[in-house]
């Protein structure tokens, strides 16, 4: 007969944070898509027009959602009272280990002993996601900031503008910008692969661990 | 009590301008009495160009407010203009093409900024002085020495570094541009560079860069009032040159050194097309109905939005017309290295090409995702031939394996 066994993985406040950053990525790279190369709206009369203002409005309120969302999870990698996984991150300092799970990964070898809460290079996968968060966020407060005169906004491009010199203008900014896109894109890919393979291959319950929080296993009784 | 404090505040800000006028009466009476006297009468040249008084008075408001200074000061930038020609001038040229001399000197719609400019007391200027040879170098070490620490030192063109400077030299000495530069800055009262060329490299500087081209500032290590544009507006020069005589300081600067009077916003935020970019309107090609409608012109490569100038305010020759107003896209010309950063300049930057090549980011993008789908479809296949029905994990780990299993 076969048993299931629930060990929890994911508190809730983890839960809600990973899908509203992975809602608001989604948001903005398809807002941030148009923004950079839209399409016209024929129909109608200007006065009655504002789309790109409202894709705008968007890109930049899910932006804004973004940066909370961040802060949020920055506390409680290092707050959190189920489990503070801020060490979990640097699972690839440990470099034999990132070997072996490498060597995993291309089917040279079998699983090796996982330690932490994230693989080696699941770790390495996170922690580079949240730098690329950092910039995506500092370039877009950069380019927001162009735009707004007053308020905290302007405040933020104020305080940006070293970075904006030394990135060499704008127009570099908004390159790098729209390169980090596509490092998200690319992450998702993997990122999504490597749950779904975990989940189904693997039989670790990973998929659903991140909904209901809990990782079921079959087991023999 | 809203009113209360209003009054307080207003209070506050009419006394600032009142300390600010005090300081620039007493400037432009030592003014008169320091410099020389003007060499040309502005109001006569006026006159001989067809410009009545009221011109000038409306010129006046229009200088005042992009100055950004209040209505009371009109007169004395009436004042400042009539003394214009009392300051002398050094006008080099380094690496460019002339084409900021020939903006400011030879539009067909004069307004009175080009007309100060002409009865500009330039002291030396290679373009327009008779003198060659010796004799100019003569007129050149005249004017810095006499003027000593008044004159101010305006300076087009880029500096080359290569071969010790050597790959522009000029004069019969055969000095090098860095060499003139460091003299001539060293006995100004201020240097203005004019045009993105002295200012930051621009065209000179674009890569290859097989001079070693810089702006002036990093050339010598100065500091600079940076006028850039490709050309530059001749309002922001005159103002800049205004400022200086009424205030006797040079305006406010942005961190890459140009006045922010003039330089604060981006050309985005006060173009007149864009109420067409947020309602989704693009010219999609060059004379299709949306150019005929005057839609905006992102799509055709408009840099408007990474360009920070004052040309949707002011424009050029006399307010007549400016690029985006002409139909064609700003090219982010007072940006450093907009050459490079801009390009392409007729297709906007999510068409730009890496490292010279063919490809776009997007192109890139597209191949990369191409192939992760492809490799971890791959993966799938071979790591579910291989991995199957079997256990893998390690019979120690807590983590990846269940208690029970342990046991068995």
């Amino acid at each position: 007969m076969q048993k299931y066994l629930g060990i929890k993985e994911w508190s809730a406040s983890m839960r809600i944070n990973h899908w509203a950053v992975a809602i608001s990525i989604f948001i903005l790279i398809v807002t941030g898509f148009y923004i950079a190369d839209p399409f016209t709206i024929y129909a109608g009369e200007t006065v009655n027009k504002f789309f790109m203002g409202n894709v705008r409005f968007v890109h930049i309120f899910f932006g804004g959602f973004l940066i909370f969302l961040s802060i949020w999870r920055l506390y409680l990698a290092f707050f959190s009272r189920f489990h503070a996984d801020w060490r979990d991150f640097l699972a690839w300092t440990d470099i034999k280990g990132t070997v072996a799970q490498i060597k995993f990964y291309l089917l040279i070898s079998r699983h090796p002993e996982q330690k932490y809460l994230y693989g080696p290079m699941q770790s390495l996968a996170y922690t580079g996601c949240w730098m690329m968060v950092v910039v995506i966020i500092i370039t877009g407060l950069i380019m927001m900031g162009a735009g707004y005169h007053a308020g905290l906004t302007s405040i933020a491009a104020f305080v940006l503008k070293p970075i904006e010199n030394l990135l060499g203008g704008l127009a570099m900014v908004r390159l790098i910008h729209h390169i980090f896109t596509w490092l998200f894109i690319l992450f998702i890919v993997v990122h999504i692969y490597m749950a779904f393979w975990y989940d189904t291959v693997l039989k670790q319950g990973t998929v659903s661990s991140m909904v209901g929080g809990i990782k079921f296993k079959r087991t023999k009784e | 009590m809203a009113k209360g404090h209003d009054s307080e505040y207003k209070k506050m800000i009419d006394k600032q301008y009142k300390d600010l006028m005090k300081q620039c009466q007493v400037h432009m009476e030592q003014i008169e009495r320091v410099l020389p006297e003007p060499k040309e009468d502005l109001h006569e040249i006026l006159r001989d160009r067809g410009f009545s008084r009221r011109d000038f008075i409306k010129w006046t408001s229009a200088m005042t407010a992009a100055l950004m200074l209040p209505p009371i000061f009109r007169p004395m930038v009436a004042k400042a203009a009539e003394n214009f020609s009392r300051l002398p001038v050094v006008w080099l040229h380094f690496a460019e093409c002339t084409g900021c001399s020939e903006a400011f000197l030879r539009s067909s719609y004069p307004n009175v900024d080009d007309i100060l400019l002409e009865t500009i007391s330039l002291e030396y200027h290679e373009t327009l002085m008779a003198a060659s040879g010796y004799q100019a170098e003569q007129n050149l070490e005249k004017a810095i020495n006499d003027f000593n620490g008044k004159f101010i030192c305006v300076i087009e063109g880029a500096l080359p570094r290569g071969l010790d400077g050597r790959y522009l030299t000029l004069g019969p000495k055969g000095k090098t541009g860095i060499q003139v530069a460091k003299e001539v800055t060293s006995k100004a009262a201020a240097v203005v560079c004019i045009g993105s060329c002295s200012a930051f490299g621009n065209i000179p500087a674009a890569k290859p860069n097989p001079t070693d081209a810089v702006g002036i500032s990093k050339a010598i290590g100065v500091k600079t009032v940076n006028i850039a544009g490709c050309p530059p507006n001749a309002v922001n020069f005159t103002g800049t040159v205004l400022h200086y005589l009424m205030f006797g300081s040079l305006p406010a600067l942005d961190s890459l050194g140009r006045p922010l009077w003039a330089y604060e916003k981006r050309i985005h935020d006060f173009c007149e097309r864009r109420p067409h970019y947020d309602a989704a309107e693009f010219v999609e090609e060059w004379g299709d109905g949306g150019a005929k409608k005057g839609w905006c012109l992102y799509k055709v490569g408009c840099k408007g939005p990474y360009t920070y100038a004052n040309c949707s305010k002011v424009r050029f020759n006399d307010g007549i017309s400016w690029p985006i107003m002409a139909g064609h896209g700003c090219i982010g010309c007072t940006e450093p290295a907009f050459w490079d950063h801009m390009a392409p300049l007729e297709k906007p930057l999510d068409e730009k090409t890496l490292g010279g090549g063919e490809r776009t980011i997007d192109n890139i993008g597209i191949a990369l995702t191409g192939a992760a789908v492809a490799g971890v479809a791959v993966h799938a296949v071979a790591s579910v031939i291989k991995y199957k029905g079997k256990n893998i994990f390690p019979k120690n780990d807590d983590r990846m394996n269940t208690k029970e299993e342990k046991h068995d």
